[in-house]
């Protein structure tokens, strides 16, 4: 009975203390990159990565570097779940940062094409991203 | 009439030097299904890449 309770409390606690050592940071980095995207000067890629479109601060650079190798992880580890290659996961998830989260008069590019600017009509996506029911 | 003709077609044939010859290619012939593949591959995608966008905010700054 005491026992179950510790392992609980010590469970809730390691809880606590990653959830807090997750959020602090990751809100911090998310508003300098997310302003920077809403200045057009950071912006998704087809590849499933964020991308430098202008002129960026050392530490917005940073923290995009930072968020492509968590996403990098991220792919990696649905790719091998679902045996496939992490580059595909990546282009999956290009796909569906193109197609609905890259907001009008933010940047974007596909492949090692120029930096656009998103319009008020959908991005033109690869033909890889087709959508099959 | 139309006999005659066969053996014309025939007779052309062997005055333009007997056989018709047919060479096996000298490489081997590919056929490249890459980009298919990774089309399927990542229209099945589409559906984990959603969830694992909603489910990693942090990475997917807006």
């Amino acid at each position: 009975m005491t026992r179950k309770m510790l392992i609980i409390a010590a469970g809730a606690a390691v809880a606590l203390a990653t959830g807090f050592a997750m959020t602090a940071p990751a809100r911090a980095q998310t508003g300098a990159v997310a302003s920077a995207m809403a200045a057009g000067t950071v912006g998704e890629q087809a590849d499933g990565y964020l991308g430098i479109a202008g002129t960026v601060s050392a530490d917005v650079r940073a923290e995009v570097e930072s968020i492509n190798i968590k996403r990098r992880a991220a792919y990696t580890q649905l790719a091998s779940q679902r045996g496939v290659t992490v580059q595909d996961v990546a282009a999956a998830t290009g796909c569906q940062t193109l197609s609905s989260r890259v907001k009008t008069g933010q940047a974007y590019r596909i492949g090692a094409g120029a930096w656009q600017t998103k319009g008020a009509g959908a991005i033109a996506l690869p033909s890889y991203c087709a959508t099959a029911g | 009439m139309k006999k005659h003709a066969i053996i014309m077609a025939g007779l052309a044939a062997s005055a333009l030097g007997g056989c018709i010859q047919v060479k096996a290619p000298d490489k081997p012939i590919e056929i490249n299904l890459n980009v298919k593949v990774q089309q399927e591959v990542v229209v099945r995608l589409q559906r984990d890449a959603q969830d694992l966008i909603q489910n990693n905010p942090e990475l997917f700054p807006q």
